[in-house]
């Protein structure tokens, strides 16, 4: 999967435990970014953010000097980028959920390091997926940004439709995505009813990408439950 | 509210009863003394009898000897007043002084209705002429001019009931309006009582007649009321301690579960190592879920946990758990098998999404975790008459009959209030009972199908 571009962003993290700071930097250091800065209160973080120009902010929720949600709403007046919350409190996961506080997404503590590398690369992707590359698949490139499947050559274009079941997929690549969240991204929520036409629209997809649209390679149904798409490595 | 109109029905009935209980004791009092007083005394017959007595002979008239000492007795003294001089022609002995022995037709009308010298005088017929007999002055009143108009004595069973009935009416209304005070200052005190029982806060105005029991009922709902906030506030610093103890705790577990997993991933480390550290990566996991148990479930308990029931579809949200499961278990130790029928696109309930999740998610995790060495989960959602069901189950290790019957019955040390040995461990399925429960279904745990354990949960369909 081609995340190389992702890894160039530059990552503002912002929590008052030092050594959690430093656990951090070295698991995405180890996944491959290299522009990391970190603060350990809402003073540092304020001033940082105006040399360093994050592209993306990991905020823990509870700092010294104030909280994460108005670090956040400070941080949105000197420019647009996405968000990710670190809690320790299990109960704010109502806040996040109920209140729509403008978070592009939340973790729980503890969290193993595969899961917030993934979250950060789905948040990247989804954020900045005008600058994204092609994506490889096995028997064809998808071009998110023109909305274009290039295969042999040849240019197809993608419905409206596609490309949104297909970014869903991507943000997720090598998971699985069951039908009802690629519903939702297709149909807005509470898309009840739409299985049949999600399947129609799948069956096009295959169409488009796969060399063999009844042995798929790329985008596969796991039964029952939904599909997950396979990215080639780099 | 029915005490009030019962209180007064029952007063109006007793005062009834009294009124009419009376009104025939009278009656039989006032008819018992005129009989006493007739049977005594009646001088227009003692009149009517003298008369006939009288005997002529050729010395004169002679009364009886029996009935001249019973007049002497009483103090009476009697004339015969002849029919054609109106002369007296014969008296008893002495007669009072001032009594004439001789009458006008005026004075024998006269004396007919009333007095002579103010005797009361009772005539009697003794052939043509006339007996008088003339009573002590203080012993008898004469009503002397007894005409009645025709159409009251006409009416006049009528008259005395309407007379009766107004009285009736006029006591009642006197009764009512006396006791409609007493029954004003009762009305807020028996509110206040029931909502005592309520646990409702209750102050009833402390004036009136009855203020020494307002003031009693609203001392009983302070005490009340205190008692409910001590309650619940030890309840909540309770859920807070542990909220706090969870908080505190997720931040150095981050960092051991983090370094943990960089080690077990480290490819340059040894085996044996990676798999020290794997140890440490699913024991701190495990630590990890028992926190977040710990706090939602003495949330649960002390009702301290917001619900926010909507509409969802319990196929979506089993399946989105199942998925979350794969995902996170590439490896694939603990396959899972997604059981619901194809058919089956959409069981509606009415859940707080993010509960069932952690229900449902609870219950794979059990699976995972009392079978360290791998097994099959099985998630199987299913539509029943009136009900949603999710079924997990397994091919694990399983359980004896004695402790699947506690997993079902045996409480809690979480909502136990009494130190015994067969207290339930392990917040898991703890949760999953209080949250199914708080959604009004059931949570049912036996063996599976398939040889291990399994637990069904039904809600009810919306």
């Amino acid at each position: 999967m081609d995340t190389a571009y992702l890894k160039e962003k530059r990552l503002l993290l912002v929590d008052d435990e030092q050594e959690l700071l430093d656990m951090l930097l070295s698991i995405l250091k180890a996944e491959g970014f290299r522009h990391i800065a970190t603060a350990r209160s809402v003073q540092e973080a304020l001033p940082l953010a105006d040399t360093f120009r994050p592209e993306l902010a990991i905020l823990d929720v509870m700092l010294p000097d104030g909280d994460g949600f108005s670090l956040m709403e400070r941080l949105r007046q000197k420019g647009e980028y996405p968000i990710l919350f670190l809690t320790a409190r299990g109960e704010e996961e109502d806040k996040f959920q109920g209140f729509g506080l403008g978070a592009d997404d939340y973790m729980v503590k503890p969290f193993l390091p595969r899961e917030l590398t993934f979250r950060i690369l789905a948040i990247l992707r989804r954020c900045y997926k005008g600058e994204s590359p092609l994506v490889k698949l096995a028997h064809c490139e998808l071009d998110f940004h023109r909305a274009e499947v290039l295969r042999d050559g040849e240019q197809i274009p993608l419905t409206a439709k596609e490309h949104a079941i297909l970014s869903a997929l991507y943000r997720n690549a090598g998971r699985i995505v069951t039908m009802d969240s690629l519903c939702e991204a297709a149909w807005g929520e509470n898309p009840f009813g739409y299985e049949n036409s999600l399947m129609a629209h799948i069956r096009r997809i295959r169409e488009k990408i796969e060399q063999n649209p009844s042995r798929p390679v790329s985008l596969l149904t796991v039964k029952g439950l939904g599909y997950k798409l396979v990215v080639s490595q780099e | 509210m029915k005490t009030i109109p019962k209180l007064i029905r029952r007063f109006v009935g007793i005062l009834l009863l009294s009124f009419l209980l009376l009104l025939f004791l009278n009656f039989l009092l006032l008819s018992i003394c005129v009989k006493g007083q007739a049977s005594n005394l009646s001088p227009w017959q003692t009149a009517q009898e003298v008369a006939q007595a009288l005997q002529q002979d050729h010395t004169g008239y002679h009364l009886p000897q029996d009935l001249a000492q019973e007049l002497q007795l009483h103090q009476v003294w009697a004339i015969l007043i002849d029919n054609t001089t109106l002369q007296v022609i014969w008296h008893t002995d002495p007669l009072p002084e001032g009594v004439p022995l001789s009458y006008s037709i005026a004075d024998i009308a006269s004396l007919t209705q009333g007095y002579v010298h103010d005797y009361p005088t009772f005539p009697g017929r003794a052939g043509d002429n006339l007996v008088v007999l003339g009573y002590p002055q203080d012993s008898f009143w004469k009503h002397m001019w007894p005409s009645w108009d025709y159409d009251f004595i006409a009416h006049l069973p009528r008259n005395l009931l309407l007379v009766l009935a107004l009285n009736l009416i006029l006591v009642c209304l006197i009764y009512v309006t006396a006791n409609s005070r007493l029954l004003r200052s009762i009305k807020p005190i028996v509110c206040g009582i029931q909502a005592l029982s309520t646990k409702e806060a209750v102050y009833i105005r402390e004036t009136g007649l009855l203020s020494e029991l307002s003031l009693a009922i609203n001392r009983a709902s302070e005490i009340l009321q205190s008692q409910e906030r001590q309650l619940r506030k030890r309840d909540t610093a309770r859920a807070n301690w542990i909220a706090g103890v969870s908080h505190d705790i997720r931040t150095p577990l981050s960092m051991v579960m983090g370094y943990a997993a960089q080690l077990r991933d480290d490819a340059q480390l040894p085996s044996q190592v990676c798999q020290k550290a794997a140890v440490i990566v699913s024991q701190s996991q495990r630590m990890g879920n028992l926190i977040q148990d710990l706090n939602l479930a003495s949330r649960l308990e002390y009702n301290m946990q917001p619900i926010h029931p909507q509409p969802e579809n319990l196929v979506a949200i089993a399946r989105q758990v199942v998925v979350d499961f794969m995902n996170l278990d590439p490896e694939g130790r603990h396959p899972i098998v997604w059981e619901t029928e194809e058919t089956l696109a959409f069981c509606p309930v009415h859940v707080d999404r993010n509960l069932i999740s952690r229900a449902v998610s609870n219950l794979i995790q059990n699976c995972i975790r009392h079978n360290e060495k791998g097994c099959t989960i099985h998630v199987q959602v299913t539509s029943k008459d009136q009900d949603c069901l999710v079924e997990v189950a397994d091919d694990g290790t399983g359980a004896t009959e004695e402790q699947i019957m506690r997993l079902n019955s045996a409480p809690h040390y979480m909502s136990c209030q009494e130190n015994t040995t067969l207290q339930q461990h392990g917040l898991g399925l703890l949760i999953v009972k209080q949250v199914i429960a708080a959604h009004g279904g059931s949570t049912q745990i036996g063996r599976s199908v398939y040889g291990g354990m399994s637990v069904r949960l039904t809600l009810p369909r919306r």
